[in-house]
């Protein structure tokens, strides 16, 4: 090490700021460089076109002399009932160590140990892999399908619809986003969280049908017929509005107890 | 105390902190009165009263486990207390710890950081946390802080290819970066070798001018060096907490050689008020007497004085005793042990 003088740079200010969104930009703008500035979003939109834009281009293409108007509606449902089960299931498996292992490697530790508010270190994971995920698994795929449906498809996909389905497809994204990080902030392990992300899902697919209609509103396994029923325009036997409002109060509620739960945490 | 030099003799080391001690007199920058901290039924630390003044090095003292990761922790907020309070510039560790911590820059025991980020992208995460300004400005301000722990080489290699020693030099640059008003160093130079060792204890004695420092480690030797105040914890209690030179001065004792039975001796001193112990014991040379006094003043003054008067005797060696830290050390830790 070398000595070296004080040198006081009287251009810099003190960062300031109080209450909830201390460091919030700082945080974002790492987070941000973690989904943008490395390979991960390419691979992440990669994975995307194949899983839902493959199934559906098959699906465009194999027309098995369906009426135009059928196919797509056919080309719609799947894009959006694929893209709301297989993108809630990547994003338990991908965010399942979000906290989980900044709390072990010691960088959670580290960030908290700064003039940062905890809420905003868990804001800003939310705000960016919400963000993340919406722009590779939603926002890319939403419009190579439409592309490629103008291409193939003999009718043409309403957009006005199709963006309302997409909008609600965002919701369910934000869902599994927030149902993830907050599990992140109440275990210590990656278990639990990949545990209970993975059942709700699965468990959605397997007794949505078989469940009281009461329980299944409760949850959020209704989005993703909602979202095909704005998409295909198509209104389903239950009220749109119950399962959207339901997840957003449940999207709510689980971000203040995650939020409460990490201001809690003892470093 | 196995060994003790005198201020005659020949074996006398003043600590460089012993040296440069200057007088506690400065506002308390920390203040903690009664933080206790329990993990289920293990008292982590109780009732720590402390009070660290502006612009002292606080040497936190302890064996592992004694409590001093976790009084830091409570301290910046980052755990809270069981019972008791503390503030850092007047403000609740508690309520206000954000505002503390833009004012504190701090070393975990075992930094981590970003392993994908390098040197300078984790000093600059780190500066914009507290700072901001023109992109040069901050620029200059990491270069500067690279600098002073000689990381400049290394800057652009990313944090997981740093060995131990570097990433410890990294973590006293993230805590330095802010130019902090306060800087806790949990064990900080517990992963370098004496050369880096001896680096951090020269930037701390720079940095005394600007910051006070507060930091805990169990090499002794370093306390010793820097300090101008420890305090000691064990098993979660304080056991000292006082200026260097007094720790050392170990209650003011004496040591004096002699020539000659210094049994009539002893029986004066042991007469005397301002006397509380005189222990007699032969060695190679003489024999030799330790003489420990409840005033300072009158042993100065009148020890010498009441032992030549038995003519009998002859005085070959005369000082005050000054023990090293780690003498003071196992003294307060045994002690507090049986």
């Amino acid at each position: 090490m070398t000595a070296t003088t004080r040198v006081e740079s009287v251009e810099l200010v003190p960062a300031g700021g109080s209450g909830w969104s201390v460091g919030l930009s700082n945080l974002l703008h790492k987070e941000f460089g973690q989904w943008w500035t490395t390979k991960l979003w390419w691979i992440q939109t990669l994975i995307w076109l194949i899983i839902l834009n493959g199934v559906t281009t098959v699906i465009m293409l194999d027309s098995s002399g369906m009426a135009p108007d059928a196919l797509v509606n056919e080309a719609v449902q799947t894009f959006v009932l694929v893209a709301a089960t297989a993108v809630g299931i990547a994003i338990v498996l991908t965010l399942q160590g979000s906290i989980v292992g900044e709390r072990e490697l010691g960088t959670a530790a580290w960030v908290v140990s700064k003039p940062v508010s905890r809420t905003a270190f868990v804001a800003s994971k939310l705000i960016a892999h919400f963000t993340g995920f919406a722009i590779t698994a939603i926002l890319i795929p939403s419009a190579v399908f439409l592309v490629t449906a103008q291409f193939l498809l003999a009718e043409p996909v309403a957009y006005g619809p199709f963006a309302m389905g997409m909008a609600v497809t965002a919701l369910n994204v934000l869902f599994y986003v927030v149902l993830t990080l907050a599990l992140g902030c109440m275990f210590n392990g990656r278990g639990p969280i990949a545990g209970i992300g993975i059942t709700l899902i699965l468990m959605g697919q397997f007794f949505k049908g078989m469940l009281p209609e009461t329980i299944v509103l409760a949850t959020p396994w209704l989005l993703g017929d909602v979202a095909a029923s704005f998409a295909v325009q198509q209104p389903p036997a239950f009220d749109r509005m119950v399962p959207m409002i339901v997840a957003g109060i449940e999207i709510v509620i689980l971000a203040l107890v995650g939020i409460w739960r990490f201001n809690r945490e003892e470093f | 105390m196995q060994s003790a030099s005198t201020e005659t003799g020949v074996v006398t080391q003043r600590p460089v902190a012993e040296q440069q001690s200057r007088e506690m007199s400065g506002p308390a920058v920390i203040h903690a009165s009664g933080l206790s901290k329990r993990f289920g039924s293990i008292e982590a630390l109780t009732g720590l009263d402390l009070s660290v003044p502006q612009h002292s090095i606080v040497g936190f003292l302890g064996p592992n486990g004694a409590g001093k990761t976790t009084a830091i922790k409570l301290l910046l907020g980052l755990s809270r207390p069981t019972s008791g309070q503390a503030t850092v510039f007047g403000l609740d560790a508690v309520q206000d710890s954000t505002a503390i911590r833009s004012r504190v820059g701090y070393l975990a025991q075992d930094p981590r950081f970003y392993t994908h980020l390098t040197a300078r992208e984790t000093l600059e995460f780190t500066a914009k946390f507290f700072f901001r300004g023109p992109k040069l400005a901050i620029q200059n301000r990491i270069e500067e802080t690279l600098d002073l722990v000689g990381l400049t080489d290394k800057a652009d290699r990313p944090t997981k290819g740093l060995s131990g020693g570097e990433r410890q030099r990294l973590g006293i640059a993230q805590a330095q970066v802010n130019h902090p008003d306060l800087l806790v160093l949990d064990e900080p130079a517990a992963a370098l070798d004496p050369l880096g060792r001896r680096d951090v204890l020269k930037i701390m004695e720079r940095l005394r001018e600007h910051t006070t420092i507060f930091y805990s480690t169990h090499i002794l030797d370093d306390v010793q060096r820097v300090s101008d105040h420890v305090v000691i914890l064990h098993q979660g209690r304080k056991v000292a907490d006082a200026t260097t030179s007094q720790l050392l001065d170990g209650g003011c004792s004496y040591q004096i050689d002699i020539r000659g039975d210094g049994t009539t001796a002893r029986t004066t001193l042991e007469g005397q008020p301002w006397v509380s112990e005189v222990v007699l014991a032969t060695t190679e040379n003489g024999d030799r007497m330790m003489v420990t006094v409840t005033n300072q003043e009158a042993g100065d003054a009148l020890l010498l004085r009441s032992i030549l008067r038995d003519d009998a005797l002859t005085v070959t060696n005369f000082g005050r005793m000054h023990h090293n830290l780690e003498e003071v050390f196992l003294h307060l830790v045994e002690g507090q042990e049986t």
